[in-house]
């Protein structure tokens, strides 16, 4: 759905505090209405019911932040990325606040499929003694449990920070036929390790938070 | 001042419910004041979804930081998921932008939005952990006030509020609020600060007034005895007077999470005198008072910018009766072209001129129209003074389905004064007949998508109407004539829906009652009762439990039928309108005579204008309409 007329800004943004309880949805509403605040000059949808031409990068749970998150905004006419950068600063919560804006060419990867690969930073509640990442998980999809094997989706294991132990990173990847969700993993990764006496039996997450997202070959979102 | 912030206890449970977004606080317009000396918090009685959109609340909280050194804040009642968490970890309720305990507020307001609100009202109030009678609270409670539709018939409330306000609050809180804040800044006692709040005008202190038995109300001419000299004995209602002239930007908080009326409402006109006798928001509104176009198109243009909306609604009870509403809306299409944002009036009069004020927010887009003729013959239309006919009705479905509508909702009730059978049938056959004109507007291939269906509520008598003496129908009778309806109903693409009988009759017994009906609230809720709005939640064994023990029988205060000279349990309240002119309303439907709207011609003697000192206030002639 290119359109060579129109001008294709990405902007990156944070998700965290609070916020990093929005949902998708609420998320996706919430920076269209800063959009709209912001008078940019966005483009609209034909049809029936015309929207604002916006695409969001990958989704994240509830409850998950992110440092580096974006949408790609399309834009009727030329406005110099810091003019873009400064009216969605005045339009934005604290909580969403807008990291940088800077146009895109109209042959880069549509915004959710550009970065599969996303690395997290989780924030526990102890440190454990010894953290146990489970070989498979269960999820629940529209009612049908499936088993999932980690092995296709952590692309980087779950590594400990050496200065704050009870910090720790990891890097999945989402697969066109389906992900594995951050959240879901870590929740796993706290059973496993709970039953095996790793860690005791209220250790939880603090904050999970997205820090980067990358392509397949390799290329970070700025 | 606020000193606690309970951010720290809640967090770690909105993990553990639905829709945490509801609950976090910091959205786009909120208003922050930490070193108020005066703190006000601002309740609406259900969940947040339901009330954050509310104008209440949304006028209210704007008017109180108005004020210099005192805060406004939001509480909304949580899901029950929350509450049980709350319940279980011994959380009280909490307000949303400093998320502090409601205890530590210096005053509380609690709006009334419907009669099935009040259970939950309790349910707050002991949430926050605040005593739920007034007699019950200490000089450290914060003061306990209500103010809303309801408030027309404070009584089965009476014992859980300090102080009422009866009318549009702008004026009249901020007064009440100075006053409680200058007497507690002296040291006042709780009951000096009560005795004043009397004083202030419109304003209703159940605990000075004793309530007395139903024979000495008869001989006396009011239910509440003043106990304390000086109270009035009558509290006439507030209208803000510079409402037609006030900035109609009202600034908006933008929630995160999905709400109802979820946009820009821009209220362009307060009011309506078309004056059916069921209505009760046509009595308590008048007069009717306008604002200019260019103050609304001003506002809009301003609140979409200000807020990032992509819909906005021009409300009121009557938009399309604005004098102006054609170049309101004209006005707005031109400047919103092309941006993706939606216009949107919420009520359509019922005429082709209603349908091309919809056509011209509608663009492409036109999903389904809704009618309210109310009820099914002219004869019963007459009586209930919808001064609608089965022409006007036809002539607007022509317009809406020749002009490409394809889906429309009519909206009637069953049980109102006088229905009889027939009448019944007459809705079947009115929807029967708007069907068969809808399709000869629409293409023989598109005939198919044509959808309309009949809505049907039962009649609740509120008070303050000129229905106010007649009873409701039993529930069982309600389900009699719904069935009736039914098999009335011939074409199988007429669906007919109806609104539960059994929460309609605790609707009908708050409406009507007095005092007495307190205990039964508070024993319900005692029982388990709360949400009772919510049909999936209502609970209509813990009223009916409470009922028998109290020994009250609700079906005498929902049924009974009175004649005009009954005195009623809040003849001491009134909406302005006078019980004389409600006895002849009363007296004319009987009759089957209309009566005309004083906005399109003249006076008719209701009363408001001289009793509140405001006129109709109009910005221009609206008789040109009349005339299309
Ligand atoms: S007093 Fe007359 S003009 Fe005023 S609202 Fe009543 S009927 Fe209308």
């Amino acid at each position: 759905m290119a359109d060579p007329r129109l001008f294709r800004l990405r902007v990156v943004f944070v998700k965290q505090g609070r916020l990093a309880m929005l949902s998708h949805l609420e998320l996706c509403r919430a920076l269209e209405r800063a959009v709209r605040r912001a008078g940019l000059p966005y483009a609209v949808s034909q049809g029936f019911s015309p929207h604002m031409r916006i695409a969001f990068g990958a989704a994240l749970p509830v409850g998950v932040g992110g440092t580096h998150e974006f949408f790609d905004l399309f834009l009727e006419n030329y406005v110099a990325p810091d003019k873009c950068f400064d009216a969605l600063k005045a339009a934005s919560a604290p909580d969403l606040m807008v990291q940088s804006c800077s146009y895109v060419g109209h042959s880069a990867p549509a915004a959710s499929v550009a970065f599969p690969v996303c690395t997290y930073r989780v924030e526990l509640s102890a440190v454990p003694s010894c953290f146990v990442t489970p070989e498979e998980v269960t999820v629940t999809r529209k009612k049908k449990e499936k088993i999932l094997s980690v092995a296709e989706f952590l692309v980087e294991p779950v590594r400990f920070d050496e200065e704050t132990p009870s910090v720790a990173f990891f890097a999945l990847e989402a697969k066109p036929e389906g992900s594995l969700r951050p959240d879901v993993f870590i929740k796993s990764c706290i059973e496993a390790t709970v039953a095996s006496e790793g860690a005791p039996a209220d250790l939880h997450v603090l904050t999970l938070t997205r820090i980067g997202q990358r392509s397949l070959s390799g290329e970070e979102l700025a | 001042m606020l000193k606690t912030d309970l951010w720290p206890q809640l967090e770690p449970l909105l993990a553990r419910i639905e829709r945490p977004a509801r609950y976090l606080n910091r959205e786009w317009g909120c208003v922050y004041k930490e070193d108020a000396d005066f703190s006000f918090c601002m309740v609406y009685p259900d969940t947040y979804e339901l009330g954050q959109a509310n104008q209440a609340i949304r006028i209210l909280v704007n008017r109180v930081n108005a004020v210099p050194g005192m805060v406004a804040e939001r509480a909304f009642l949580p899901a029950v998921d929350l509450i049980s968490l709350m319940r279980e970890e011994g959380l009280p309720l909490f307000s949303i932008e400093s998320c502090a305990p409601l205890s530590e507020f210096d005053a509380i307001g609690i709006t009334l939005p419907h009669e099935l609100a009040a259970t939950n009202v309790l349910e707050v109030l002991d949430l926050a952990g605040i005593p739920l009678r007034t007699v019950d609270r200490g000089e450290d409670c914060p003061i306990i006030l209500a103010g809303g539709p309801c408030a027309f018939n404070p009584e089965p409330y009476a014992p859980f509020f300090d102080a009422v306000t009866i009318g549009e609050g702008e004026e009249a809180l901020p007064e009440a609020l100075e006053l409680i804040a200058r007497m507690r800044a002296e040291g006042a006692l709780r009951k000096d600060i009560l005795r004043a709040l009397a004083d202030v005008s419109g304003t209703y202190v159940p605990s000075l007034y004793r309530w007395r038995t139903e024979e000495e109300a008869q001989a006396a001419g009011s239910w509440a005895e003043p106990v304390v000299e000086g109270v009035p004995e009558l509290v006439v209602k507030r209208v803000f007077e510079g409402f037609a002239e006030s900035n109609a930007w009202e600034p908006s908080i933008v929630p995160y999470t999905e709400v109802v009326h979820d946009r820009l409402n821009v209220e362009i006109l307060r009011g309506c005198a078309r004056g059916c006798r069921f209505c009760q928001a046509g009595m308590m509104y008048r007069p009717v008072r306008e604002r200019s176009a260019e103050n609304v198109v001003n506002a809009v243009l301003r609140g979409l910018s200000e807020t990032g909306y992509d819909e906005t609604s021009l409300t009121s009870l009557s938009s399309t009766d604005h004098s102006q509403i054609s170049q309101i809306l004209t006005n707005l299409n031109s400047a919103c072209a092309g941006k993706g944002i939606r216009v949107s009036i919420p009520s359509q009069r019922l005429d082709s001129f209603g349908v091309e004020m919809a056509g011209l927010v509608a663009g492409q887009k036109k999903g389904g129209l809704t009618f309210a003729p109310e009820a099914g013959t002219q004869r019963l239309r007459d009586v209930i003074n919808k001064n609608v006919t089965e022409d006007d009705l036809f002539s607007a479905i022509d317009a809406a389905f020749s002009a490409g509508w394809r889906r429309c909702k009519l909206y009637f009730m069953i049980g109102l004064p006088t229905e009889t059978d027939d009448d019944i049938k007459g809705i079947a056959s009115l929807a029967q007949r708007a069907y068969e004109r809808a399709k000869a507007n629409v293409p023989d291939d598109q005939r198919g998508s044509i959808q309309m269906s009949i809505s049907c509520s039962v009649f609740v008598p509120k008070s303050q109407t000129p229905f106010q003496w007649d009873g409701q129908i039993s529930p069982e009778e309600t389900m009699r004539r719904v069935r009736l309806l039914r098999n009335s109903v011939k074409y199988r693409a007429i669906s007919v829906n109806y609104h539960d009988p059994k929460t309609s009759f605790v609707e009908a017994v708050m409406s009507r009652g007095g005092r007495e009906v307190a205990d039964w609230v508070e024993s319900a809720w005692r029982r388990g009762a709360r949400f009772d709005a919510w049909t999936e939640l209502f609970n209509q064994q813990a009223w009916l439990d409470a009922a028998e023990e109290l020994g009250l029988v609700p079906e005498k205060v929902a049924q009974a039928v009175y004649d005009t000279s009954y005195v009623l349990p809040w003849s001491h309240i009134s909406a302005g309108v006078s019980t004389r002119y409600l006895a002849l309303e009363r007296r004319r439907a009987g009759e089957g005579v209309i009566t005309g709207d004083c906005t399109f011609g003249k006076c008719t003697g209701c009363g408001v204008c001289q009793a509140v000192g405001v006129d109709n206030q109009l910005m221009e002639s609206r008789a040109k309409e009349e005339v299309r």
